[in-house]
C-alpha cells in the first residue's frame, strides 16, 4: 500500500515536470516568428486588374483563397501563436508557389489560361479550399452556386484568352 | 543384393542422363532468349542511333552554332507519356512525365538566341506545368487526361516553333475529349491509338496534319 502511494507521488512529479518542460518550450517558440505575408495594397498585377471579375465570383476569390494564393494574408488572432504561425506560413508559402492571384498577369498568356482551368478542376473535385481552411473560415465553405459562379466564370475567362493566343 | 545394387546404378544414371537432357534444353533455350535479346537491343540501338547522329550534325555544323533547344528529346519525352495514356497506364504516364520535366530542367536558357527565348520560354513552361500534374497523378488518369488536352496543344505549338526533331508525326485529333470540345495529340505513328479514350475506344479519331 505504502509503495503504491509513493509510485503514485513520484508519477505526479514527473507528470509535473513533463509539462513544465512543455509550457517553457511552448513560451520559447513564440519568440521565433515567421514573417507575415502583407504589401497592403492590390499590385498591378493582380488578376482582378487584369481581368473582368463579376462581384460574386470576387467575394469568393477573396474570401476563400486569397489568404494563400496572394501577397495578401489576413491574419486570424490564432495566426500569431506558434505553431500555428508556423503551419499556416507553410501553407502561404506552398499556395503561392503553385498560384498567385497578385502576380497573375506575371504568368504568360499560355499559363494564365492553365491557371484557371486548374482552378476550375480543383473547386469542381472539391480540393480546393484545403479542409484545414474550410474548417477555420465558414465563409470559404462554397455552396454549390457559387462554385458554379467561379467555374463559369473560369470557363468565359479562359475562351477570351485563348483567342489572344 | 546385386539386383537392388544394379538397380540403384540404373537409377542414378537414369537420373544423371535426365538432368543432362533438362540442362541441355534450358542452356540452349535460355541462349536463344540472350540472343534474340541481343537482337532487340540491336534494333534499339539502330533506331536511336540517327537520331543522336542528326543531333550531332546539327551541333557541329560549325557557322557559329547557336544552342538548340532540345526537341528531339522533348518530343521523344512527350510520346512515351502519350503511349503510356493510350495504354490506360496512369503509372507509366507519371514516370514519363517525370523524365519529361528532367528533359526540360536542362535546357540552358541564357543560352538560347534571342528570338527563341521568349518563344521557348512561354511554351516550355506550360508544358512543365502539366507534365508536372500528370507526374503527380499516377492514380487519376482521368486528371492525367485533362492535363495531356493543354499538354499537347502546347506540344503542337512547340513543334511548329522548333520543328519535329527530324522524325515525321501526326497531328490527331479526338472528336470526344474535352468535354466533347474535342483535343489534338501528337503521334509518332499513322494509325490511331488514342490516348484520350485508351482501350475503351482506341481507333477513335483522325490524322488531321502530317508534320513532315
Amino acid at each position: 500500500m505504502r509503495v503504491s502511494k509513493r509510485n503514485h507521488q513520484i508519477d505526479m512529479k514527473s507528470k509535473r515536470k513533463i509539462l513544465l518542460v512543455l509550457l517553457v518550450l511552448f513560451l520559447v517558440i513564440q519568440f521565433i516568428r515567421p514573417p507575415h505575408n502583407t504589401t497592403g495594397q492590390v499590385l498591378v498585377t493582380d488578376l482582378t486588374r487584369l481581368l473582368l471579375v463579376p462581384d460574386t465570383v470576387q467575394a469568393v476569390l477573396q474570401n476563400a483563397c486569397y489568404d494563400c494564393h496572394s501577397n495578401n494574408t489576413i491574419y486570424p488572432w490564432y495566426g500569431n501563436i506558434q505553431p500555428m504561425a508556423w503551419i499556416i506560413a507553410n501553407d502561404i508559402k506552398k499556395g503561392k508557389a503553385k498560384l498567385n492571384f497578385s502576380e497573375f498577369s506575371n504568368y504568360g498568356n499560355r499559363m494564365q489560361i492553365s491557371k484557371l482551368k486548374e482552378m476550375a478542376n480543383q473547386v469542381k473535385d472539391d480540393e480546393m479550399p484545403i479542409a484545414a481552411y474550410k474548417l477555420m473560415h465558414k465563409n470559404a465553405r462554397l455552396s454549390q452556386a457559387q462554385k458554379l459562379a467561379i467555374i463559369e466564370w473560369i470557363q468565359k475567362t479562359a475562351d477570351s484568352l485563348a483567342v489572344k493566343n | 543384393m546385386k539386383s537392388k545394387i544394379h538397380e540403384r546404378k540404373n537409377s542414378i544414371k537414369a537420373f544423371a542422363s535426365k538432368n543432362i537432357i533438362i540442362s541441355l534444353v534450358m542452356g540452349t533455350t535460355l541462349a536463344a532468349c540472350n540472343n534474340s535479346n541481343n537482337t532487340v537491343a540491336q534494333k534499339d540501338s539502330i533506331i536511336t542511333n540517327p537520331e543522336i547522329s542528326k543531333q550531332v550534325k546539327k551541333d557541329t555544323t560549325g557557322t557559329a552554332a547557336p544552342v538548340m533547344v532540345p526537341a528531339t528529346e522533348i518530343i521523344a519525352g512527350y510520346l512515351q507519356l502519350k503511349n503510356a495514356l493510350a495504354k490506360d497506364n496512369g503509372k507509366d504516364a507519371a514516370t514519363a512525365g517525370d523524365g519529361l520535366v528532367a528533359t526540360l530542367a536542362k535546357v540552358d536558357i541564357k543560352n538560347l538566341p534571342e528570338q527563341q527565348m521568349k518563344g521557348y520560354m512561354d511554351v516550355a513552361d506550360d508544358i512543365k506545368e502539366h507534365t508536372e500534374h500528370i507526374a503527380a497523378n499516377p492514380g487519376k488518369i482521368e486528371h492525367q487526361r485533362e492535363h495531356f488536352i493543354m499538354l499537347s496543344k502546347d506540344m503542337s505549338d512547340f513543334i511548329k516553333t522548333f520543328g519535329n526533331g527530324g522524325q515525321i508525326l501526326y497531328k490527331d485529333f479526338c472528336p470526344m475529349a474535352n468535354d466533347g470540345k474535342g483535343a489534338v495529340w501528337i503521334s509518332e505513328v499513322k494509325e490511331i491509338k488514342n490516348p484520350y479514350l485508351g482501350s475503351k475506344m482506341p481507333g477513335c479519331g483522325s490524322v488531321k496534319e502530317t508534320i513532315k
